[in-house]
């Protein structure tokens, strides 16, 4: 045992990475790093300013402001002359913006660290917002909302709509990029405006990593310094409204296929010992794009129904296309979510089904010692894939810093899984699992057929190409008969063109 | 927002950056050491001292690609699926119980030129990956029922990914570009033969049998391991692995004799998107105009071309715009993309396209412009080694195409030299009208 943990210690260099992050917030608003021997820098430059600060009628602005810093033009150079000199260091400045924060990330190589800093900084402090580039990047995002997200997706599609289902009326309650009305609205105005007010000293929490000296750093934290001290955009934690009962809301559009997600808010965040309980049932319940989640098994590998079957309990963007969780998109208030991927949409209601009738398990029975056991020892090894660049390091740095973590989340979670309990695990299951009071959002064709399936609970049983054990026949039985509770006032269409109109 | 053009890349080979600084370096910056068995089995070893991780790739030397028998499209795909349900030895849940219980990133890929099973463990786990994954490369056993349950999910893949637009075009392109070579299907196949896969049991075996042999798998070893304790580890456990590769039927493409246009839409609303494709050669790190041409694709459609100026951000009319010279084991596309604004301005942005064509074709790119391009390279490469998985996933289809790494370091050393008059030829060469394929994909109205 002792010789295990010992050899855990290194992986990622995570001993070192711990030594050098204690006690290196060097002030609040930067965390640092140093990695000597590693020939790149990384920058994540994070405002905590987010979509929920976006003012009514202008959904989608701060998303729009962080698209035209960075890919925009400085008042020093064009964004034509930013690309010809980011062009040799094969770098680049991104950016991603969620509910509570946006970020700015690059990486260069230290040949190149003087020439992609002065890049970074001039676009960050002095954007330039000319009237081109808005006109491009917002067109740019008008054609992700209007067409890529409503036709080319609609996993994504169906988790965003839930997103907005569960937080409507609150200042989560819209898509980042906004809606195509609120989008066409913005004016370059705006966007100065939204700039001047909160990107400030407030807000500002600077990452830097890897191969830079200590003068760099020092003059990193002072040229952002020159940004104006400003306030805080404080906004009230979001309060969504309570769930009564199982309410649907159908996103109709031509499809083979039918993507599903449901859920509801969930009160609790990383840091506290509940929620790393909580987070080991969620692995074992529905780890994402693993085998090792149970939903996945039942849904996936015995049944062929899907792709996989997945559950949350902090905000995954686009989990279609990466395997482990992505950092700063920290969030005070999160949601318990299910994700199944599309299912033919014969099988949809069997599906649903299928993972309602698991998570009623859970909650009811509990998780098995042997199951609590393995899912202990998968996560200790497992949880250390999820930061293993220096940039990925940084970014969770940065979001112990918005959770107020001391120390480190994913030092906690590894110390947390060493001492848990399946008593505390069960316990945490039963205080914030349940399955009666949630919001199902269903992207299928026929959304009448469903609505009228879902309110008459009729009974959805499934045929296969081939002969099955007995065993899941009988399993089969109970699931297409599985009890749905829904109003028919519960029940909403809404036709896909008019999402996020 | 990264999801925004995030999607858009997945259908888009991945090039791995190239180019060399210095005339004489070695590129790649790990020492490594190749090694193999009496049976055909090879390993390269990549020792990374100090992360306590493993990278275990293995990359077998077969994909969609060698789907050459009618109605078999996307079977390498399926079959990559199957691997995951177990052997005698190992049945499916207790294999996947040893991996959950080593905590593994652990997961397969196919494409169109092999077959990867990637694992990223701690270091002494390395033993026990060793042991699961050669007994399921050489005993896989499952029965008919696990293969059409599997195939379930295989559709459901293929469900989840034909409402992006790219997956419409990328497919059409294929079918029209090839008229005889299997590059002419993707690498999930087309729907008709998903939906048949189920009734494919015997050929499954046979397809296992022929190809999963170890004369046509690479294993990649990259991270924190003794090199001579691996050693000693592949030939206990691989050592017995029975060769008996047989080679698949692969018809040669015959020359394009002229140009190929069609439209193709889309079940639901998109900008239009424009692919033109022309035909390129096989990939050969010493083919000096093979080499040449990733650099065209770079200067004549990269984010820094006067063609991307033009389109993207001073005239608008496109979303974007960029080209891909693919990599394969058999000659493929040369292909441009781009996303055009309005419809109308179809005509004006192929017309722009042809103009820059032509221009490449009539003289040299300036010699400023392309030793940054060089450098380009150089750095994205070096900058993409920073774990051992990273390392090991780019490396994998370099080796897939040549069966070792050695083809790196060529390349490097053939970049270096590229003059401004090759990149012209290159142009000359490949860029030829009736070598082209154009695909117009645009969705639905209302």
């Amino acid at each position: 045992m002792k010789r295990t943990k010992r050899a855990m210690g290194h992986i990622f260099g995570l001993g070192i990475f711990l030594l050098l992050l204690n006690g290196l917030y060097a002030g609040e608003r930067m965390v640092t790093l140093p990695v000597a021997d590693d020939p790149t820098i990384s920058f994540r430059i994070l405002f905590k300013v987010g979509s929920q600060n976006d003012p009514a009628g202008k959904e989608g602005l701060a998303a729009l402001t962080a698209a035209l810093i960075a890919e925009g033009s400085s008042k020093e150079h064009s964004y034509e002359q930013i690309l010809d000199l980011l062009y040799p260091m094969a770098s680049s400045i991104s950016y991603q913006v969620d509910k509570e924060m946006t970020v700015f990330s690059g990486r260069v190589h230290r040949d190149n660290l003087e020439a992609f800093y002065q890049l970074l900084k001039e676009l960050i402090l002095e954007p330039a917002f000319t009237e081109a580039d808005f006109q491009r990047v917002k067109s740019n995002q008008l054609n992700y909302v209007e067409k890529t997200l409503r036709y080319a997706n609609d996993e994504e599609l169906g988790k965003e709509v839930l997103s907005e289902f569960i937080f409507e009326g609150t200042p989560y309650g819209h898509l980042e990029e906004g809606h195509v009305s609120s989008l066409k609205s913005i004016t370059l105005e705006d966007v100065r405006s939204f700039y001047r007010r909160h990107y400030n000293r407030a807000n500002l929490l600077i990452g830097l990593g890897g191969g830079y000296d200590e003068a760099f750093a020092a003059r990193v934290k002072a040229d952002f310094h020159r940004l104006p001290e400003g306030e805080p955009s404080t906004v009230p934690p979001p309060a969504p409204r309570e769930i009564h009962g199982l309410q649907v809301r159908i996103v109709e559009k031509n499809a083979s296929a039918t993507a599903i997600s449901f859920g509801y808010p969930i009160g609790i965040r990383r840091g506290s010992r509940e929620f790393y309980a909580l987070a080991l049932a969620t692995s074992w319940l529905g780890e994402h794009r693993n085998s090792s989640s149970h939903l996945y098994q039942v849904i996936r590998a015995k049944r062929g129904l899907n792709y996989g079957d997945y559950a949350y309990i902090e905000h995954f963007p686009n989990g279609g296309s990466r395997r482990f969780p992505p950092p700063n998109v920290a969030r005070r208030q999160q949601i318990f979510q299910i994700w199944i991927r599309p299912v033919p949409n014969e099988a949809r209601l069997f599906a649903f089904r299928a993972a309602l009738r698991e998570l009623k398990k859970l909650v009811d029975g509990g998780m098995s010692q042997q199951d609590f056991e393995l899912t202990r020892k998968f996560l200790k090894n497992y949880i250390l894939h999820y930061a293993p660049t220096t940039m990925l390091k940084l970014g969770y740095a940065m979001d112990d810093v918005f959770y107020g973590i001391k120390g480190h989340h994913l030092e906690l979670f590894r110390r947390y899984l060493d001492e848990l309990t399946l008593d505390e695990v069960n316990a945490a299951i039963r205080r914030y699992f349940q399955y009666g009071n949630m919001k199902a959002v269903f992207v299928t064709d026929q959304a009448e057929a469903l609505k009228k399936a879902l309110v008459e609970n009729q009974p959805s049983p499934i045929q296969y190409n081939a002969p099955k054990p007995e065993e899941i026949l009988k399993e089969d039985q109970e699931i297409a008969a599985f009890p749905l509770h829904v109003r028919p006032r519960d029940v909403e269409i809404v036709p896909v063109e008019k999402v996020f109109q | 927002m990264q999801k925004r053009t995030m999607w858009l890349l997945l259908l888009l080979m991945v090039v791995l950056g190239a180019g060399s600084m210095k005339a004489g370096d070695r590129v790649f910056p790990y020492a490594y050491q190749r090694y193999s068995l009496e049976n055909g089995f090879r390993a390269i070893l990549i020792p990374m001292k100090g992360s306590g991780l493993v990278a275990y790739y293995t990359v077998v030397r077969t994909g969609s690609r060698d789907e050459w028998e009618p109605g078999h499209t996307g079977f390498a795909h399926f079959f990559e699926h199957m691997m995951f349900r177990g052997t005698k030895n190992y049945p499916g849940d207790v294999y996947d119980r040893i991996v959950t219980e080593m905590g593994a990133s652990a997961n397969a890929y196919t494409t169109d030129d092999y077959t990867c099973y990637y694992m990223v463990v701690a270091r002494e786990n390395l033993e026990r990956v060793m042991e699961i994954e050669s007994d399921r490369f050489q005993n896989l056993s499952y029965d008919e029922t696990a293969f059409k349950t599997e195939a379930g999910a295989v559709y459901g893949e293929y469900r989840k990914g034909r409402v992006n637009p790219f997956s419409v075009l990328f497919e059409e392109l294929l079918n029209t570009a090839f008229d005889k070579h299997t590059y002419k299907h993707t690498t999930i196949g087309f729907e008709k033969d998903i939906k048949n896969m189920p009734n494919m049991y015997d050929y499954s075996l046979s397809f296992f049998r022929r190809y999963y042999r170890p004369e046509n798998t690479v294993l990649i070893l990259a991270g924190d391991f003794d090199v001579e304790q691996a050693r000693k580890m592949i030939a206990k456990y691989y050592g017995n692995w029975k060769p008996g590769y047989v080679a698949p039927k692969i018809a040669p493409e015959p020359e394009q004799s002229g140009e190929r246009v069609k439209e193709v839409s889309y079940k639901g609303r998109t900008l239009p998107i424009v692919a033109i494709a022309y035909k390129n050669d096989a990939f050969d790190p010493g083919n000096r105009l093979f080499v040449a041409a990733d650099v065209l694709a770079e200067l004549a459609f990269g984010q820094n071309s006067d063609l991307y100026k033009k389109l993207v951000i001073r005239e608008q009319k496109v979303q974007f715009i960029q080209a891909d010279n693919s990599w394969n084991r058999d000659p493929n596309l040369f292909v441009v993309y781009t996303m055009v604004k309005k419809e109308d301005d179809i005509p004006y942005v192929r017309e722009q396209i042809d103009r820059t064509v032509a221009r490449f074709r009539s003289q040299p790119p300036a010699s400023d412009v392309l030793e940054e391009t060089k450098k380009r390279s150089y750095y994205g490469f070096l900058m993409s080694l920073d774990t051992p998985g990273h390392v090991a996933a780019n490396l994998a289809r370099i080796v897939a195409l040549t069966g070792g790494i050695e083809a790196v370091d060529q390349y490097y050393q053939t970049l270096r030299s590229i003059t401004p008059e090759e990149v012209q030829q290159a142009a000359e060469k490949y860029l030829q009208k009736k070598h082209r394929t154009v695909i117009i994909l645009k969705g639905e109205k209302r």
